[in-house]
């Protein structure tokens, strides 16, 4: 079993004929943060949901905090926080209540709810229904069910996507001390918040994202 | 215990969040209320005959509602993307898909405790307690299977179509042998007939606990795979 937090060995995603991703080889080290970027439809999402273990790869092997991504999934999501493209919140319940419920199914107690609330700075709303957040606080409560349980990793699907500049600076200050893998079309926020980058076209690699450090143009 | 917890606290987030939004339950109601006015003028229903249709009726009512109920436990949550979220922690597909069948239940029993009083008052049915108790056994099985079936039509583009054509034929035993038990229960009006409209009760506990030990043990499956 490799240390690193985030292991891939030839990994290949296909949907029917369609290669999707891959093959593709990647290593981050913990406490890395990874910016992945690319164009629409080059692989981002599709990564991410194989390290979130949202989805099996096709092929290839993958191994997140040093466990197998496919066999021991649900270890791993123990210690995974994940952000899709969609908030998942309950419109109908309240921004606390939203948080206490996924508390729940994590075995936490409802201060953890609390505290990822003050987190992303929406105590103040914390009695407001979801459906009544504004679009930009929606994707911060699901910020915070994504640090909810305190995760190694963060798995982050465009976590900027309608969040305003304080929204923004906020992310800077959630990722400190974490290893990080976060798609984005924003090469200034990856700059900003993020230490390396991935870039891909047509699901393949395009570089190596150990020297990388400096994110290009394309995304 | 762990399962136990984390089945609550779906069926828990169902219901309130039900109770709050109220898409589902009163056009549950609805639905019930229509389907027995409806078939009180088509069969030109009068006290003598009531009785005698009630059973075949009772069970027409529950499984339309039924398709219903389970049909909307998995599909608002798979497009919304939250099932996503939560199938992500660990607390285990099997245990989220046991807290959202008891959550669907509860959705039925609700329309139950409306449709046998007005089959009362409608039909003049005789409801008595083991009418009432081979309907809450019936939903059990129905409901696990209901939402298996509604879990695996959710991750289709024709799920309305597609959780009739699967559930409907599985469920059938519940409605010979419930319909069954609902005819014996509602003939039955000396203590000696008890025992017999009884035995159908047992079958019905029997599919309960085979159809639920299925559907739990598919739903990992179903949900995760």
């Amino acid at each position: 079993m490799s240390t690193a937090a985030v292991r891939a060995v030839s990994l290949v995603q296909r949907f029917g004929p369609h290669v999707a991703l891959g093959p593709l080889d990647l290593e981050l080290p913990a406490g890395a943060r990874l910016a992945v970027l690319g164009g629409n439809g080059a692989g981002k999402t599709t990564l991410l949901r194989m390290l979130a273990t949202a989805a099996r790869p096709a092929s290839g092997r993958l191994e997140v905090l040093g466990l197998d991504a496919v066999r021991q999934r649900d270890r791993l999501r123990a210690r995974l926080g994940h952000l899709g493209h969609q908030v998942g919140l309950y419109p109908a319940l309240t921004a606390l209540e939203n948080l206490e419920f996924f508390a729940e199914l994590h075995g936490l107690g409802r201060p953890a709810a609390a505290d990822a609330l003050a987190l992303v700075r929406l105590d103040a709303r914390a009695g407001a229904r979801a459906e009544r957040l504004s679009r930009g606080q929606q994707q911060r409560l699901a910020l915070a069910r994504a640090l909810l349980h305190r995760p190694e990793l963060l798995v982050l699907d465009e976590p900027d996507a309608s969040l305003d500049a304080e929204g923004r600076a906020l992310l800077a200050g959630l990722f400190a001390g974490r290893t990080v893998v976060m798609a984005t079309h924003d090469t200034a926020l990856a700059r900003e918040v993020c230490d390396r980058a991935l870039l891909l076209r047509a699901g393949r690699a395009a570089g190596d994202p150990w020297t990388l450090r400096v994110v290009g143009a394309e995304g | 215990m762990r399962f136990l917890a984390v089945a609550l606290a779906v069926a828990r987030k169902d219901v309130r969040c039900e109770l709050r939004g109220r898409e589902l339950l009163p056009a549950l109601v609805q639905f019930v209320v229509l389907a027995l006015v409806i078939a009180n003028f088509a069969f030109d229903v009068d006290l003598v005959q009531g009785p005698r249709l009630s059973p075949g009726i009772l069970w027409l009512v529950l499984v339309f509602a039924g398709l219903v109920a389970f049909g909307r436990a998995f599909a608002g949550e798979k497009d919304s993307g939250s099932l996503e979220a939560v199938l992500l922690t660990p607390a285990g597909a099997t245990a989220v898909f046991a807290g959202k069948t008891i959550a669907a239940a509860a959705m039925l029993v609700a329309c139950e405790a409306v449709l046998l009083p007005a089959m009362a008052v409608f039909l003049g049915s005789p409801i008595s307690p083991l009418v009432v108790a081979t309907v809450l056994l019936a939903t059990i099985g129905m409901a696990a299977l209901g939402c298996l079936f509604a879990a695996l039509a959710a991750q289709t583009r024709a799920r309305e179509l597609l959780l009739p054509v699967l559930a409907l034929p599985i469920w059938v035993p519940f409605v010979v042998v419930g319909g069954r038990a609902v005819q014996l229960a509602m003939a039955g009006q000396s203590p000696s007939a008890l025992p017999l409209a009884s035995q159908p009760l047992l079958v019905l506990a029997d599919f309960d606990i085979l159809f639920l030990v299925v559907a739990c043990l598919a739903a990992r499956f179903v949900l995760d795979d």
